[in-house]
């Protein structure tokens, strides 16, 4: 049985149509990426799969109950982390999981609190608030509370966000080993690439509220992937000769050609402008299937701007 | 439900009993009134006290509409406390489980109404060291003790009910003013009926705080027996405010 059914699933709010007409599906014991733009849409099917909010039309099963019909059912088999870590800091580690588990019903719960927060390393600070953890501290607490009831799937949204690098790789191997040894499905959403390609076995890239492909990272580097040859030059450049050999961009001295087969055109490429100061290729990555695909810039400084201003966005939250 | 409920309230009386600034407020504002305004008709001749009153001391007169007062106004911090939660995301994790809407309004309101009898033995014993003399009647006090649960309960929903929906700060303030305000000078809390004009006296009657304060006046001013007609007209408000906070709270309540 999937873990996670979705047909043809649409949610509007008022005018804006937040999700238009999605249908994908996770398998038992899979971990899934769902892949997108802020505002794509990401946030919105996880609130729905997790029975946050309604549908406006379509379907959407969890571990075999409709979201809409059997919204308890579901609920009892999920684990649900958000990207924002909501925890109360007032109370002890322990005392977040008590109450945590005493929602889901689960009675033997100090037994398990304590197992968890051992797995997590967190058992020495059981008893300390929960305010005076690091991020990845707390990051860990979330991920042992939504564990505490054995739930089928968990629902990640942007789980790594905010976390350092260490925090970020240690992050991931949690979710690999809760995933093999528990063997929870894991859907989550991500808007880092790299994320996505080093945990999900598949993935959907969701774009303006439509998904725009479905695979594993791999089928989609193949069909969706483009290499791109980025050339430093001395002078402007006539952007027209290099148009056969797809799509061009150029700024502030440099060249992005947008190709296939890198490899095989660059000697053209080179040969084709004058004053090449410089050669760079940025092979075919999630990262180009997802500004393929999103119509994303190319331009890295702007990426990096748009994290940035996503970043402070979410500060403001 | 009653296991939530458990988990939602604890967590409600863990985050109160840790917050320093919950004490100081606890202790603070009954000491602040009683001392500022429980002296304020001090200056009056006591026969005159006596004719309006029914006793020689204002103080003695006013401590049970003080805590009238203060059991509905902290009905305000359930509505602020799900709103807090709202902002937080807290109410995305609770409501992403099995959790029943019921079960987090109740344990606000019941949380609410925790922290709203904790200033009640506060301000008697305030009462008592600046030299209230309490006529006690046990059967009137047990049913007033009961009536501050219930009408802490019902205001508690009243409140969160009317601001079930928003995300922000300042709804509950403004709500509370709205309705907390006009409730506490139009009841006996403050000031005798004889006082008032005939429409304030006509509002006053039907007003659940004069009831309420008069309930609390039975059992510790005059010490005389409880008044079942009172107690059930406040019973009948807070079921009624408390269910009706309840079928709003089911239907609107959202995580975000």
């Amino acid at each position: 049985m999937d873990a996670v059914l979705v047909e043809n699933l649409v949610k509007r709010y008022g005018d804006v149509v937040a999700l238009d007409g999605i249908s994908f599906s996770v398998a038992g014991g899979e971990i899934f990426g769902l892949l997108g733009p802020n505002g794509a849409g990401k946030t919105t099917t996880i609130k729905i799969l997790t029975g946050l909010t309604r549908p406006t039309s379509g379907r959407a099963l969890v571990a075999g109950f409709d979201v809409v019909k059997e919204t308890r059912e579901v609920k009892r088999r999920i684990g649900w982390i958000s990207s924002e870590i909501i925890v109360d800091d007032e109370l002890t580690a322990l005392e977040n999981l008590e109450i945590q588990a005493r929602l889901h019903g689960v009675s033997n719960w100090r037994e398990r609190a304590l197992q968890l927060l051992r797995y997590f390393g967190l058992a020495d600070a059981a008893n300390r608030p929960v305010g005076k953890f690091s991020t990845g501290m707390r990051k860990r607490l979330e991920v042992a509370m939504a564990l505490l009831h054995g739930p089928e799937i968990l629902f990640m949204d942007e789980p790594t966000v905010g976390l350092d690098v260490g925090a970020r790789l240690g992050f991931w191997e949690v979710v690999r080993q809760i995933n093999r040894e528990f063997g929870v499905a894991v859907l989550l959403t991500t808007h880092y690439m790299e994320e996505a390609e080093e945990l999900c076995r598949r993935v959907a890239v969701i774009n303006k509220g439509k998904i725009a492909a479905v695979g594993t990272p791999d089928e989609l580097k193949a069909k969706y992937g483009v290499d791109v040859i980025e050339l430093e030059v001395e002078k402007p450049v006539d952007v027209s000769r290099l148009t056969p050999f797809g799509e061009v961009a150029a700024q502030d001295g440099k060249v992005l050609v947008k190709t296939r087969r890198a490899e095989e055109v660059l000697a053209d490429v080179v040969k084709a402008v004058d004053g090449v100061k410089s050669v760079k290729i940025k092979k075919s990555s999630l990262d180009t299937v997802f500004i393929n695909l999103t119509g994303a810039s190319i331009e890295g400084e702007q990426t990096d701007l748009r994290k940035i201003y996503m970043r402070v966005r979410r500060a403001r939250r | 439900m009653i296991a939530q409920l458990y988990a939602l309230y604890k967590r409600e009386v863990l985050k109160l009993f840790r917050s320093r600034y919950m004490w100081l407020m606890i202790i603070a504002q009954p000491v602040m009134w009683i001392i500022f305004f429980g002296n304020s008709l001090a200056g009056l001749p006591s026969a005159f006290l006596t004719q309006f009153l029914g006793v020689g001391s204002y103080l003695s007169y006013m401590l049970p509409g003080m805590v009238s007062i203060t059991v509905m106004t902290t009905g305000m911090f359930s509505s602020m406390s799900l709103v807090f939660d709202r902002r937080m995301g807290y109410l995305k994790r609770v409501l992403a489980t099995p959790t029943p809407k019921a079960a987090v309004f109740l344990a606000k309101a019941l949380g609410a109404a925790t922290r709203g009898l904790l200033t009640v033995p506060v301000i008697l014993a305030v009462g008592a060291l600046l030299g209230v003399h309490y006529s006690i009647n046990p059967a009137s006090l047990l049913l007033w003790v009961a009536a501050l649960v219930a009408a802490g309960v019902g205001f508690a929903g009243l409140f969160t009910a009317l601001t079930v929906n928003t995300s922000d700060f300042h709804a509950p303030g403004v709500v509370n003013n709205f309705i907390t305000m006009p409730l506490m000078f139009t009841s006996t809390a403050l000031f005798p009926r004889q006082f008032f004009p005939e429409w304030l006296r006509a509002i006053s009657a039907v007003n659940p705080l004069t009831y309420l304060t008069e309930l609390g006046r039975d059992a510790v001013t005059y010490g005389t027996p409880p008044d079942a007609t009172a107690f059930i007209y406040l019973a009948a408000f807070s079921a009624a405010a408390t269910a009706a906070a309840l079928v709003i709270v089911e239907r609107l309540l959202t995580a975000d």
